[in-house]
C-alpha cells in the first residue's frame, strides 16, 4: 500500500509539473508535503485543471467541495487512493 | 474499446457509464485553442476597492448606498493607497476592481492603483471621463435610454454624455443593466452604442438586501431579458460581448448562487484556496470585513445575477462543466466573454455555442430555447 501511495505521489507530481508548467522541479524532487497553495502558488483553477487530468487517469471524481482539503500532493494521493479502493 | 472522437453523444446528466474524458473533449482543435487561450488568465486574482463615498448622481437601487459601508470615512491620501496596493500585490492580488461610489471623482487614487497593479477595471457612471493614462477596463453603467435613466438615476442625457466621454475608447465597455422596465429599449440603446463603435455587455438587476422597489425581476421579465440578450448578441456580434450561456446563467429563474454556489467569502467559508482565501472587498477607509466580502456587497444573495459575480462564480466551476464538449464549450464562451469584458487588450473569440445550453444539473429556462430559434 505504501508503495502504491509512493507511485501515486510521483505520478501526481508529474501531472502537476506538466499541466502547470512548473520549473526547477522534478517528480522525484517535488516535496509531497509542501503546501501547494501557500508555497507553490497554485490556486483553485489550477487544482480544477489537475483534477480533470486525474479524473481521466484514474476514473475518479474529485468533488469541487473537496479542493480545500487537497493542499499537498500527499493529501491528493491519499484521496485518490481512497477513491480507488472505495469506488 | 476505442472511442470515436467527436461522434459520441454526451452522456445523460448523472449517468456514470463511459463519461467523456477531458483529454477527449480538448482533442477537438477548436476547443483546445480556446482552452489554451483562456487558461493563460487563471493567474488573475481579484479584489475590489470602494474609492470614495461620493457620487455625482443618486440611482434607485444603488448598491453602494445600502448597508453600513456608505458611512465609512474616505482615505484620500494617495500614499496610503499606494501602500495598500503594494501589500495587495505581495499577497498575490493581480487584478484590481475599483468600484463605489464613483471612482471617476478620485482619478488620482485610481492612477495610483493602476500604477501598482497593472490589470484592473473601473465601474463608473461615465459622466466624467477617466484619464487615458489609467489603462484599466472602464465599465460604464447604462440603465436604459435617457428618458428611463432620468427617471431611475435623476441625471439628464446620460447616454449622450457617456458616449461623448468614451466614444470608441478601447478601454470602455458599456454595461447595460436589465430591469423589468427597460427590456425593449435595450435594442435602441445597443444600436446607438454600436454606432459609436463601442462595446456593450449585459447585467441583470439584482436586488439589494431589503429592497422593496419595482426593479426586482420576475420569472417573466427574466425570460424576456434572456430573449433580448440573445437577439442583440445575434444582431451585433462585433459589439456585444456576451454568449448564449451568459444569457442562460444570468436570466435563469434560479440565481447564480443556487445554480453554481457562490465562491465569494460572504457565502464561502473556505479560507485556504480560491476566492475564499484571496478576495477582499475594501471600503473607502481601506478596511475590510470577511463576513460581507463579495463583488457587490449588500446584494440579496438569492437574487444575485450580477455580471461581476458570474465572472467569478461561473468561471470557478470548470470541473463541473468539463463533462462533454457542448457543456465545456458553453463554459469556454462564458470565460472568453468574461475576459473580454474585464481584461484590457483581450479580444473575444467567436462563440462556440450558437444555442443555449443548460447549467450542469439544471434545465434551460422554460421557453428560452424555443424562442431563440424564432429570433
Amino acid at each position: 500500500m505504501a508503495s502504491d501511495t509512493a507511485k501515486l505521489i510521483l505520478h501526481i507530481a508529474q501531472i502537476m509539473i506538466d499541466e502547470l508548467k512548473l520549473e526547477d522541479v522534478t517528480a522525484e524532487t517535488f516535496d509531497p508535503d509542501i503546501d501547494l497553495v501557500d508555497e507553490v502558488g497554485i490556486d483553485s483553477m489550477d487544482l480544477a485543471t489537475v483534477a480533470l487530468v486525474l479524473r481521466d487517469e484514474y476514473s475518479v471524481r474529485i468533488d469541487e467541495d473537496d479542493y480545500p482539503k487537497l493542499t499537498t500532493i500527499r493529501l491528493i494521493a491519499e484521496y485518490i487512493g481512497h477513491k480507488i479502493d472505495n469506488p | 474499446m476505442t472511442r470515436a472522437l467527436h461522434t459520441k453523444q454526451p452522456p445523460a446528466a448523472g449517468t456514470a457509464e463511459d463519461p467523456w474524458k477531458f483529454s477527449d473533449i480538448i482533442a477537438d482543435p477548436v476547443i483546445k485553442d480556446h482552452w489554451e487561450k483562456v487558461r493563460r488568465y487563471f493567474l488573475l486574482r481579484e479584489s475590489t476597492y470602494d474609492m470614495t463615498s461620493r457620487c455625482n448622481i443618486r440611482c434607485n437601487g444603488c448598491y453602494y448606498y445600502e448597508g453600513e459601508k456608505q458611512h465609512t470615512p474616505d482615505e484620500r491620501d494617495a500614499d496610503a493607497w499606494r501602500t495598500l496596493m503594494r501589500r495587495e500585490k505581495e499577497r498575490g492580488i493581480t487584478f484590481a476592481v475599483l468600484a463605489g461610489a464613483e471612482p471617476s471623482l478620485v482619478p488620482e487614487l485610481c492612477a495610483v492603483c493602476s500604477q501598482e497593479i497593472a490589470l484592473g477595471a473601473i465601474a463608473t457612471n461615465g459622466m466624467k471621463s477617466i484619464p487615458t493614462d489609467i489603462n484599466y477596463k472602464i465599465h460604464i453603467s447604462v440603465w436604459g435610454n435617457d428618458e428611463t435613466s432620468f427617471k431611475t438615476r435623476n441625471a439628464k442625457n446620460m447616454l449622450v454624455r457617456q458616449l461623448e466621454n468614451y466614444s470608441a475608447d478601447p478601454r470602455a465597455v458599456f454595461i447595460y443593466t436589465f430591469t423589468p422596465h427597460n427590456i425593449e429599449e435595450a435594442e435602441a440603446v445597443t444600436a446607438t452604442i454600436a454606432d459609436h463603435n463601442n462595446r456593450v455587455s449585459f447585467n441583470v438587476f439584482s436586488a439589494p438586501v431589503g429592497y422593496t422597489g419595482d426593479l426586482r425581476h420576475t420569472p417573466q421579465s427574466l425570460l424576456e431579458t434572456g430573449r433580448m440578450m440573445i437577439k442583440l448578441l445575434k444582431r451585433y456580434p462585433e459589439h456585444v460581448l456576451f454568449s448564449h450561456y451568459n444569457a442562460v446563467a444570468h436570466t435563469h429563474e434560479k440565481g447564480l448562487h443556487d445554480l453554481f454556489g457562490c465562491s465569494y467569502p460572504r457565502q464561502n467559508r473556505t479560507e485556504n484556496v480560491g476566492l475564499g482565501k484571496s478576495f477582499r472587498q475594501y471600503r473607502t477607509d481601506l478596511s475590510w470585513n470577511r463576513d460581507v466580502a463579495c463583488c457587490v456587497p449588500d446584494t440579496d444573495c438569492p437574487d444575485c445575477r450580477h455580471y461581476a459575480a458570474g465572472s467569478a462564480v461561473v468561471t470557478a466551476r470548470l470541473y463541473r462543466h468539463a463533462v462533454n464538449p457542448q457543456q465545456f464549450k458553453a463554459w469556454l464562451d462564458y470565460v472568453d466573454t468574461y475576459l473580454s469584458v474585464w481584461v484590457i487588450d483581450y479580444e473575444k473569440e467567436s462563440n462556440l455555442c450558437t444555442q443555449p445550453v443548460a447549467p450542469p444539473g439544471f434545465e434551460l429556462p422554460p421557453g428560452l430555447a424555443q424562442s431563440v430559434n424564432a429570433i
